[in-house]
């Protein structure tokens, strides 16, 4: 596994090449996941065995694509806000990022857009269209976009969608067409243990990972991560789900909090599916 | 602007002007508490001078002694570095549902964190606050939080609306019909986007329990004015307005 790993604990990031011109930069924190997550993957698991006690890591990811025009998807939390900015000039080498996009506003998506403006002060920041009162959300110069809008970055053409499935109002998805290349933000989420830090989905399988285990655990981080899911109709949402499938062609599968899928994407797209059926007949843990 | 609400419970925190004139609320909810104030939220990082301001004047010579955060996103902690600046020993109350080392500002550290969980109740300066999931939420590490004393339900970004500048820090028993259905729907369809593939009737189920088991007298939402006056009618707006957003 080839990557390149920069700080450690809460700073701690890897940058991997997923194509010659798209790179995934994310966090993780290795063995100090236990004691900086407080051991969820001990209760994640007492309510489903199949689920690993030890995985108490969860992904943090950005993208960047390095065409004619260069492209960062999201910029990581603060307390990545040097290894970030470190990761980024040596991928950059010496070129400036020109657009810096927001999935959406939370701190782990946008935290450091702040620190990325101050390094690279001609980006564009652009977020999602239709919305007001961007100024509290640190979005008041952004540049809007709407569902449907396409970028194109030179080979690669990205196009702005509308989310399935969200929490934050200001969220999109996007999808690029030359490469099959899809961000679904928040959707999927997955956890991983010490030893599985940066790997591929495929590589996951290498140590003993499996599509199965992805759907359990999907199932039930999509239940915290979704809580509305409880109000919506199971049947109606996996339609919606085929129906997405149907329109985009999806070769690699790159959430913010997942591994990324370039291999076997039937396989683990239909866990995906199965995963979101179970999530909503599953119980939630709500406390009136 | 500080605005006196109910007992020892104050408003604080400004608002913005969008498009059409229509106002959004960032609020700072303060009890006073016997000399160790209580805050919900930190407000908005554009409004840092105003709200510090505000509570200099409100507070006097007490220092907050908690900042009880409903969730991280920017409008809700965007503040904290004025205030925690201004008196570094406050401790802030987070959901037990985050991660703070990516959910909250670098330099936080970990004695000054604090963590609620839902189903339980805290003791603070001497007062007791509840803590229960937050119900209808737009990020996971949400919660609401009680204080049995005033009878407030700091329900986050749920119950808030949008509304004309001369409703600004007014509240729902100083208009003159109450909150409009337009006010709050104008808002939760901006807010809460997910809204049109669930079921209403479910999602006014949930928020019904939260009300059958405690004597709520005030909804303190973030982004409007506390609803202190016709709470019946309020919730029958808001159920009336999912019916129509909702499925």
């Amino acid at each position: 596994m080839n990557v390149k790993i920069y700080g450690e604990g809460a700073s701690r990031v890897g940058v991997r090449q997923i194509t010659p011109q798209i790179y995934w930069i994310s966090h993780s924190l290795g063995k100090d996941a236990v004691k900086f997550n407080r051991g969820f993957a001990a209760e994640f698991a007492k309510a489903n065995p199949i689920l690993d006690p030890e995985a108490n890591d969860i992904i943090y990811s950005s993208y960047l694509f390095l065409d004619e025009k260069t492209f960062l998807i999201d910029t990581l939390a603060p307390s990545q806000h040097d290894t970030i900015i470190e990761a980024l000039a040596e991928l950059l080498d010496g070129r400036t990022l020109d657009y810096l996009w927001i999935s959406h506003t939370e701190l782990p998506h946008a935290g450091n857009t702040a620190a990325i403006c101050r390094a690279y002060p001609e980006v564009e920041i652009l977020t999602v269209g239709g919305h007001d009162h961007y100024e509290v959300h640190g979005l008041g110069n952004a540049s809007k976009l709407n569902y449907g809008d396409m970028l194109d970055l030179g080979e690669h053409k990205i196009e702005i969608i509308e989310p399935l499935f969200l929490d934050h109002a200001l969220t999109q998805w996007i999808y690029e067409h030359k490469t099959g290349f899809l961000c679904p933000v928040d959707w999927a989420l997955n956890v991983h243990n010490e030893h599985q830090c940066f790997r591929f989905m495929d590589e996951m399988e290498d140590v003993g990972y499996s599509a199965e285990q992805f759907m359990e655990e999907v199932s039930t981080t999509n239940r915290v991560v979704f809580a509305w899911l409880r109000w919506a109709d199971p049947d109606q949402m996996v339609a919606a789900i085929d129906k997405f499938y149907e329109k985009y062609d999806i070769k690699i599968f790159a959430p913010s909090h997942t591994q990324v899928i370039t291999k076997d994407l039937p396989k683990y797209l239909g866990a995906l599916r199965e995963a979101m059926h179970k999530a909503i007949t599953g119980p939630f843990n709500i406390v009136y | 602007m500080i605005k006196h609400i109910s007992g020892d419970l104050y408003q604080i925190g400004e608002s913005i002007c969008g498009e059409g004139g229509w106002h959004e609320a960032v609020r700072v909810y303060v009890l006073l508490n016997n000399g160790c104030p209580l805050l919900f939220d930190a407000g908005s990082h554009i409004h840092s001078e105003e709200i510090l301001t505000d509570l200099k004047d409100l507070l006097g010579q007490d220092k907050p002694g908690f900042v009880f955060l409903t969730h991280t996103e920017l409008p809700h902690t965007g503040n904290l570095s004025t205030i925690l600046k201004h008196w570094p020993e406050t401790k802030l109350v987070v959901s037990s549902e985050i991660l703070p080392h990516v959910e909250l500002p670098w330099w936080v550290t970990e004695d000054q964190v604090l963590y609620g969980y839902a189903g339980t109740e805290g003791e603070y300066g001497g007062r007791h606050i509840s803590f229960l999931s937050g119900i209808l939420k737009d990020q996971p590490g949400t919660h609401w939080m009680y204080d049995q004393v005033t009878g407030a339900l700091f329900t986050a970004d749920a119950f808030g609306y949008l509304f004309p500048e001369e409703a600004d820090n007014q509240c729902d028993d100083e208009l003159n019909e109450g909150i409009p259905i337009d006010w709050l729907s104008r808002y939760h369809e901006s807010a809460f986007r997910f809204l049109p593939y669930v079921s209403a009737d479910k999602l006014i189920a949930d928020i019904d329990k939260v009300f059958e088991k405690r004597d709520v007298k005030i909804i303190a939402p973030t982004h409007g004015n506390a609803i202190r006056g016709d709470l019946d009618q309020c919730r029958s707006r808001f159920n009336e307005m999912m019916q129509e957003i909702c499925q």
